[in-house]
């Protein structure tokens, strides 16, 4: 298949004959070197580079992203920057003063990450420069230099405009595996129902290291990017649907208002990198029991919409979620879309992690205990890293329900949490520090819910 | 070259009267646009013509014999170029300053994920494909052992140091401490993965190497082929970070080298992440046995320091973890012990400060104890105890600024704030603060440089390496300040293993010991000017392209009908035996500690270091930023996890292995130099830093957390599973 983007500014038209190529390979395939690889699986950040679609400039990690990906889009690399005559970006210059780079390994990446910063205007650098790691330098000088650089004009170059580009039609084939690109939910719903071993993928996320570090070969593969109707958020009488292409960096925008709690827990969901490309729809349907999304959208009595041909169900999400490993998807079903509901005022979430930023959880809790008049009514509780799925809390559900919102009635009820899970040592946690510090987040939630300060105000 | 110049003596402070302004200004880095751009090239970044790839094959079993390789389905790849062995491979990297190839096991398997063989191709995926493809054939032996406490442990006899009767001395202290304490395994994690192109060029390789120290590199990489060092020239202009694991050659390089002379074609290898973790040397992980006694005024009676470290069998090295403990304090009463657990994980070496990193959570962290123990405040302890004379060798200090760090710290810190333990509460938070004593000791390493002054400026010349350290600026300020050039007149060429061999980046000796022999070289030009111009060198004055000295004055140009060129090399002298040399200063640390959850916050750090001369304010102030960070990450997240079974690595990527990101950081960091010339050290009187920041800095942070919770955590890192189960075991 061919595919034509937009390379520093310079339109390229390139054959694809391995749709799983990563873009960083390509790029340093290319001899534009610049851009690094520290990881090749989205952990460092050494490799981002900025791509600009009709939804704006993104930074992205060229080493999570395919070729096909690029169809139409815009990409920006360390290279081009820097303006035609060699003129520093604000950003390049900020570095250098600042003392921003010292081995300079994964500076590209962080000037990336800052340029797109910049390019939209955001300062809230400490977020979106989570994804970039640095061995050299404590992180502070770049945060200087990202901050020296705000009020500095963008340069003339940095504005990039995609490509507006016909069809890729249906049916294309690559040479070593047929690439389809869909251009929309029913586009796909026919092709894979009559490929239903394909395998899907939208930001690739988790599917490129498939490649990357498992070296497996995907045979059919589609490519969502360009189904826009998946990519929609709409606001209905009863709440939200949420299309399964929506990014979380969009639905982490989105929710800020009508959910804020739920926004706040995706503010530690990977890093900008991978929120940019990550969707709602890959974390549902990968049924991870690690994923931050799933604990949240079940407390909130999320439901979710798969769809098979022009057949579509609606069922809670929770029930998605078989056993490790196994999910309620028929072969040529994929995950259309989510829905929320309007509200959840009594929802609270937290992730603890080893590390603050960009790691995995060790127990992800997503808290709602509705009260009236001083007793709980019907909460919902869901945890992740707590079993080999993202599962509800029945037993301690139940147990709650009812009882005054005391610590002492908490405290009551919480044995009955070890009769919902019996979770797993691993490197990550020791199974007993997972079931305690599930049970500690009921009383923290308490203490929050009478004014104490949550862990997210204690910035370091 | 002339002989080389001994440190036998103090010299005069010349760089405080040259008055060009530019020692010690935070100048920018030289090279800091071509990092910015992307144009800095590292060493995968060549393409020559005719490059092929190479991916290495990896044990898959803990101990045995190879037997043999087919390579039949690898063949069928179209692009597939060999798989090459033999007796050249090496098991592990060189450890630091070896100067000999490593072990060269033959058929023997030490360690899972042991590199067997390399695998060329014409593309890399073929050649990662075809790895892939490799059978290997083994005669396992069963039942290594992989975990510290089940290899066999013998004594390291180096490491004894007995002084007077520890045991008497404990028992009759007024008070003591007497704790276990066990520190993880760690990964340097630099952020460019280990690489290497090879070519041969009429015989002569030609090494892009991601490597350190190149002076010894070169005789390691000859030894290791089989050819005189000067048929190997290795070029490492940039590293992206080193941290000790690129201090000696390692597989990437000799395989490459092997197999681009066996097809007549450049070759290159890169390591995977998870090949760095598995393949490089590590940090070993520790046991440790403090012992402290004190008398009633808070006098310390006695230091025991007993420790287990880990590495292979025929490995020369051994975590030095008791280094800090023999000269920080002082104590009638000694003992210093060491063993080692031969067993078979991936083999250990040189992490950033080798010894102090691990060896003073244990150390500062006792004597945290201690002070409460005897109602006294840990800096005060610590003030009591400064020994007058080197406690193990009697040898004098040269400058050390502990007293001075420690009143200083205090002060700029609020330490007098400090709250009562487990006193202090923000909603679920504890708050505590805690501190401790910095110490790194400092060396001069033979090192070499060229210097050429012309008409357009002056050139350094030197095989120095540039690890993100700031060898580019340091070494260009060095030269510009005693030329009398603006720092955009001196060009810094660096990384060649054809220029003057320098001591390389390593045991933070690499600004101060190739800094002097730059200095030197440069002092020999401004000898000559002295001459030309008619004047004493010590009255010579060059600035602002005029020559002064002695009543006259000249042109600079005009002394310069040719280019003047000079090449200097030091070495220690009699100062290294008379006195001992070290970076001193002290940590702050307050912390925040969730009740709820476990975790660990720190929300301000200061450090105050004495590390003499302060060669550029920036770079320096950089180092131990960075050093402060890996504190941090030792202390709180940073652990290597092995597999019970085979020893093999399981947090083996950047997403399991945690060095600190962003939040884990504080944006108060504070880093404080005190004003220090070392006359002892060397001619510059400049000390490291690379490491220093990295010394005590954990500890503080433990100390903190003890401040804050009452809770004494002796296990490293400490993860928040490990503070919950402190208060559940209501320790």
């Amino acid at each position: 298949m061919q595919i034509t983007f937009l390379l520093n500014g310079e339109t390229r038209v390139v054959t694809v004959n391995d749709p799983t190529q990563s873009v960083l390979d390509w790029l340093r395939g290319e001899g534009l070197t610049g851009t690094k690889e520290g990881c090749n699986e989205g952990d460092c950040g050494a490799c981002s580079v900025i791509v600009t679609d009709e939804t704006g400039a993104k930074p992205l990690n060229a080493c999570l992203m395919m070729l096909p990906h690029l169809h139409g889009r815009a990409l920006r690399t360390v290279e081009g920057i820097a303006g035609p005559q060699g003129a520093l970006h604000p950003v390049q210059e900020a570095m250098i003063a600042h003392h921003g780079s010292q081995c300079g390994f994964c500076t590209p990446g962080f000037i990336a990450s800052m340029a797109a910063a910049h390019l939209n205007g955001r300062k809230d650098h400490d977020d979106l420069l989570a994804g970039n790691l640095c061995r050299c330098t404590g992180y502070a000088p770049i945060i200087r230099a990202a901050k020296a650089a705000e009020e500095a004009p963008v340069p003339d170059w940095m504005r990039d405009t995609p490509l507006q580009m016909p069809e890729i039609s249906s049916g294309v084939r690559g040479q070593t595996a047929p690439t389809f690109l869909p251009q929309s939910a029913d586009d796909l719903a026919e092709w894979y129902l009559a490929h239903p071993e394909a395998t899907l993928i939208a930001g690739a996320t988790d599917v490129g290291l498939w490649v990357t570090k498992q070296l497996r070969e995907l045979g059919e593969v589609a490519f969502l990017g360009q189904c826009r109707d998946l990519q929609r958020i709409e606001e209905t009488a009863d709440g939200f649907a949420i299309g399964a292409g929506v990014t979380i960096a969009a639905l982490r925008a989105a929710m800020a208002t009508p959910h804020p709690a739920f926004a706040e827990l995706l503010r530690r969901f990977a890093s900008e990198q991978v929120r940019q490309a990550a969707t709602i729809g890959g974390n549902i349907a990968n049924g991870s029991p690690i994923g931050d999304g799933a604990p949240a959208l079940i407390a909130m009595g999320g439901r979710l919409t798969l769809r098979k041909g022009a057949a579509r169900r609606t069922i809670p999400l929770e029930a998605f979620f078989l056993e490790y490993g196994k999910q309620d998807r028929a072969p040529g079903e994929f995950v259309e879309s989510v829905t929320l509901p309007k509200s959840a005022p009594a929802l609270t979430c937290y992730k603890l992690s080893k590390r603050f930023d960009q790691d995995i959880s060790a127990v992800c809790g997503a808290l709602s205990i509705p009260r009236e008049e001083g007793r709980i009514r019907a909460p919902r509780l869901a945890f992740g890293g707590m079993a080999g799925i993202p599962k509800r809390a029945a037993a301690l559900e139940a147990a709650l329900d009812g009882q005054p919102f005391t610590e002492a009635a908490i405290t009551a009820a919480l044995p009955a949490l070890e009769d919902d899970f019996t979770p797993l040592s691993d490197m990550r946690a020791s199974a007993r520090y997972r079931m305690e510090a599930a049970k500690a987040m009921l009383i923290r939630y308490l203490r929050e819910a009478e004014g104490a300060q949550s862990i997210l105000e204690v910035q370091p | 070259m002339s002989e080389a110049f001994k440190m036998d003596e103090a010299q005069p402070r010349l760089l405080d009267e040259t008055g060009q302004g530019l020692i010690g200004e935070p100048l920018d880095r030289p090279e800091g646009r071509l990092k910015v751009t992307g144009q800095a090239r590292y060493s995968a970044e060549y393409a020559p013509e005719r490059m092929v790839h190479g991916v290495l094959v990896r044990a898959t079993i803990t101990r045995g014999r190879v037997t043999g390789f087919d390579d039949s389905a690898a063949q069928a790849l179209p692009g597939y170029l060999g798989l090459f062995h033999g007796p050249r491979f090496i098991r592990n990297p060189a450890q630091g300053m070896a100067d000999e190839a490593p072990c060269q096991p033959g058929e023997s398997i030490d360690y899972h994920g042991q590199p067997v063989a390399l695998v060329v191709a014409e593309s890399f995926e073929t050649a990662r494909d075809a790895a892939a493809r490799i059978v290997v054939h083994y005669d396992e032996a069963p039942g290594a052992p992989v975990a510290p406490d089940t290899g066999e442990i013998e004594e390291n006899e180096k490491r004894k140091s007995v002084q007077g009767d520890l045991e008497a001395a404990m028992a009759g202290a007024a008070a003591v401490v007497d704790a276990e304490y066990t520190t993880a395994g760690h990964a340097a994690a630099a952020m460019e993965p280990h690489a290497a192109i090879a070519e041969w060029r009429d015989g002569r390789l030609l090494m892009h190497g991601s490597l350190q120290m190149i002076r010894f590199n070169k005789n390691e990489l000859a030894d290791a082929l089989g050819v005189s060092p000067e048929a190997v020239r290795i070029l490492a202009p940039y590293v992206g970070g080193g941290f000790g694991s690129k201090l000696g050659i390692s597989s990437e390089h000799v395989s490459a080298a092997l197999a681009a002379r066996a097809l007549e074609r450049p070759v290159r290898v890169v390591m995977s992440r998870q090949t760095v973790f598995d393949a490089v040397l590590r940090r070993t992980e520790t046991w440790q046995r403090l012992r402290l006694g004190a008398d009633k005024d808070g006098r310390l009676t006695a230091i025991g320091h007993e420790d287990r470290v880990s590495n292979l069998e025929g490995e020369g090295f051994a975590e030095p973890v008791s280094a800090a403990t023999r000269f920080l304090y002082s104590a009638p009463n000694r003992l210093i012990r060491q063993h080692i657990s031969r067993n078979h994980r991936t083999p250990s070496g040189s992490v950033r400060a080798p010894g102090e990193a691990v060896g003073m959570f244990a150390l500062e962290t006792a004597m945290d104890e201690l002070a409460e123990k005897l109602g006294l405040d840990p800096v005060e302890l610590r003030l009591r105890n400064i020994p007058e004379r080197h406690p193990v060798t009697g040898q004098a200090y040269t400058a050390r600024a502990l007293a001075e760090s420690l009143r200083e710290g205090a002060k700029r810190f609020g330490w007098d704030q400090r709250p009562e333990t487990g006193s202090r509460r923000e909603g679920e938070w504890l708050i505590g603060m805690g501190m401790a004593g910095a110490g790194r000791s400092n060396m001069l390493v033979p090192s070499a440089a060229r210097v050429t002054l012309s008409r357009d400026g002056a050139l350094v010349e030197t095989d120095m390496t540039d690890i993100g350290t700031g060898s580019y600026a340091i070494l260009g300020q060095i030269a510009g300040e005693m030329l009398g050039l603006p720092i955009d007149k001196v060009a810094v060429h660096l990384a060649d293993s054809d220029l003057p061999g320098a001591s390389g980046s390593g045991g933070s000796f690499g600004a101060s010991s190739s800094g002097s022999s730059v200095f030197l070289a440069a002092r020999k030009i401004r000898e000559i000017l002295a001459q030309r111009l008619g004047c004493k060198p010590e009255e010579l004055k060059v600035s602002g392209g005029e020559v002064s000295g002695g009543g006259t004055r000249a042109k600079l140009a005009d002394l310069l009908p040719e280019p003047i060129s000079a090449e200097a090399k030091i070495e220690k002298g009699k100062t290294a035996e008379s006195h001992f040399s070290a970076g001193f200063g002290a940590h702050f640390v307050e912390v925040a500690v969730s009740e709820v959850s476990g975790e660990i916050r720190v929300r301000r750090m200061l450090g105050v270091f004495g590390i003499g001369r302060v060669l550029n304010e920036k770079t320096a102030r950089s180092q131990a930023v960075g050093g402060m960070v890996w504190g941090v990450g030792s202390a709180l997240h940073e652990e290597l996890g092995h597999d019970p079974r085979t020893g093999h690595i399981v947090t083996r990527d950047l997403a399991n292995y945690h060095i600190p990101a962003h939040a884990d950081i504080p944006r108060d960091m504070e880093v404080v130099f005190l004003p220090e010339r070392d006359d002892q050290a060397n001619p510059i009187q400049s000390k490291g830093i690379g490491e220093l920041g990295i010394s005590g800095s954990g500890a503080a942070v433990i100390n903190a957390v003890h401040n804050a919770t009452g809770l004494r955590l002796r296990h490293f890192p400490a993860t928040p599973d490990k503070v919950l189960a402190g208060w559940a075991d209501g320790r």
